[in-house]
């Protein structure tokens, strides 16, 4: 028995199982910050990352004009037919956008959920390890990015910013399998169904929003948006399309299977939204009253 | 300068691993499989079976605790697995000999470990619910493929470079 215990190696080993586990436990903590050597590491190997990346993107962009050019004459034909219609939904889009604002003037409302600024940001890296699906851009604090951000590309929703250091944030993708990762969607039809995007199916490659009441009509095809209800994100930023319906676990209420817009690999450039109309305070929740106007 | 080279290397094959599943489309050959980069592990068994444990050990305990701060944001999966993993290839070449195929086999067989430990690391706290066969067959072989090619493509400029390494260490 003394024997058993005098053995290095296996105290070595016992020692080290106890530091990893409070090492996992105190990272799997609800962190609204990293701590600073954390923060002081991600920005040193940001700023290598950035000095490698940034060369790469240029290497990679070149090749990529190459390829576009290649087919320019046929895209540019196909354009020239889409150039027409555009501009007649164009002067829609403004009539009905100065109808919106007249009619807002007169209700008094000048914020919606809808207004955002958008800040752009390059992707510097990303987890290669892919079971954590995360990418890591070259925009933090000084520029104004907090927490819980919705980022998105030129095609939808790719997620959201998980941690944020001074020169650089860690964006965790809708992908990624994180039970904590709701998102608030509407499915957008003849009447607006409200669910949560939750959770991605790894194998079809699909995401899943659940929560959506069982009487709810859904159709393939119907696309589905940000509902701006969550208290972080705006409304109305794409998603996905609808592509299968199913009951959920126990037939009370619905899950739809959900292509997602933006595709979640080859991303190079991103958008980070801030919300312009702020989020409401937690007192004032919590205390029931109202303030007085 | 040899005194940087290596530090240098890792942090290069550090943030290469990053970038290659950066560029790396949706499929890859029509498959979607995911391919997993594990260079950095390759280049510290490299180093454990031809400098020494002790010089592998070390370089596998920093670069995985960078690894878990700067890309996966949980301390420790791969602080702990990585010379976990390190010590047990040094244990296994102290039977067999240090011939290139061996070395390449053992290579192999320290990214399946290290991929199957993760992934139980993972389905234990939640972070995964892929079954363990769709794990083999989405995860596991694409993952070897793509790390054995590497192996065979970088697998002698490594070796070449960390045994010169040890002689300059020994002669000093």
């Amino acid at each position: 028995m003394p024997q058993f215990f005098l053995n290095k190696r296996l105290i070595i080993l016992l020692v080290s199982i106890i530091v990893l586990v409070a090492l996992i436990g105190f990272s799997l903590r609800e962190r609204s910050k990293l701590s600073w050597p954390e923060q002081f590491i991600k920005d040193t190997t940001g700023w290598a990352q950035s000095l490698v990346s940034k060369p790469t993107h240029f290497v990679t962009g070149f090749f990529e004009n190459l390829q576009d050019l290649q087919n320019t004459y046929g895209e540019n034909k196909e354009l020239k037919a889409r150039l027409e219609k555009l501009v007649s939904l164009e002067s829609q889009v403004q009539e009905l956008n100065k109808d919106n604002k007249d009619l807002r003037d007169i209700l008094g409302e000048k914020k919606t959920l809808r207004d955002f600024k958008p800040l752009p940001a390059t992707v510097i890296g990303r987890n290669p390890d892919r079971w954590h699906e995360m990418i890591i851009i070259d925009k933090g604090n000084l520029n104004g990015i907090e927490k819980n951000m919705a980022v998105v590309t030129a095609s939808g929703l790719i997620g959201k910013v998980k941690s944020v250091t001074k020169f650089s944030s860690t964006v965790q993708l809708l992908s990624a399998m994180d039970p904590k990762n709701r998102i608030s969607a509407v499915i957008q039809g003849e009447k607006e169904v409200y669910g949560f995007v939750q959770g991605f199916d790894d194998k079809q490659k699909l995401l899943l929003v659940k929560s959506i009441p069982s009487g709810a009509k859904i159709e393939k095809g119907q696309k589905v948006i940000t509902s701006g209800l969550g208290g972080v994100f705006p409304q109305g930023l794409m998603i996905g399309k609808v592509v299968d319906v199913k009951p959920d676990q126990y037939g009370l209420n619905q899950a739809a299977y959900v292509k997602p817009g933006a595709d979640f690999y080859d991303i190079n450039n991103v958008i980070v939204i801030k919300r312009l109309m702020t989020q409401p305070d937690k007192k004032a929740i919590s205390n029931g009253k109202e303030e007085e106007l | 300068m040899r005194k940087f080279l290596l530090p240098l290397l890792f942090l290069f094959l550090f943030i290469l691993e990053s970038l290659f599943v950066q560029y790396l489309p949706k499929k890859v050959f029509g498959f979607e499989r995911i391919l997993v980069p594990h260079f950095l592990i390759i280049a510290i068994l490299f180093l454990t079976i031809f400098v020494g444990k002790k010089q592998g050990i070390i370089y596998a305990a920093i670069f995985g605790l960078l690894f878990d701060i700067v890309y996966v944001e949980i301390i420790g999966i791969y602080f702990f697995l990585y010379p976990f993993i390190a010590y047990l290839i040094n244990k296994l070449m102290q039977i067999m000999q240090a011939n290139i195929i061996i070395v390449f086999l053992a290579t192999l067989l320290g990214i399946a470990l290290l991929e199957i430990g993760v992934y139980e690391m993972n389905s234990l706290i939640h972070v995964t619910t892929l079954d363990f066969l769709s794990f083999i067959n989405l995860r596991l072989y694409p993952t070897l493929i793509l790390n054995a090619v590497f192996i065979i493509i970088m697998g002698y400029p490594l070796k070449r470079l960390f045994e010169k390494h040890a002689e300059a260490l020994r002669a000093e």
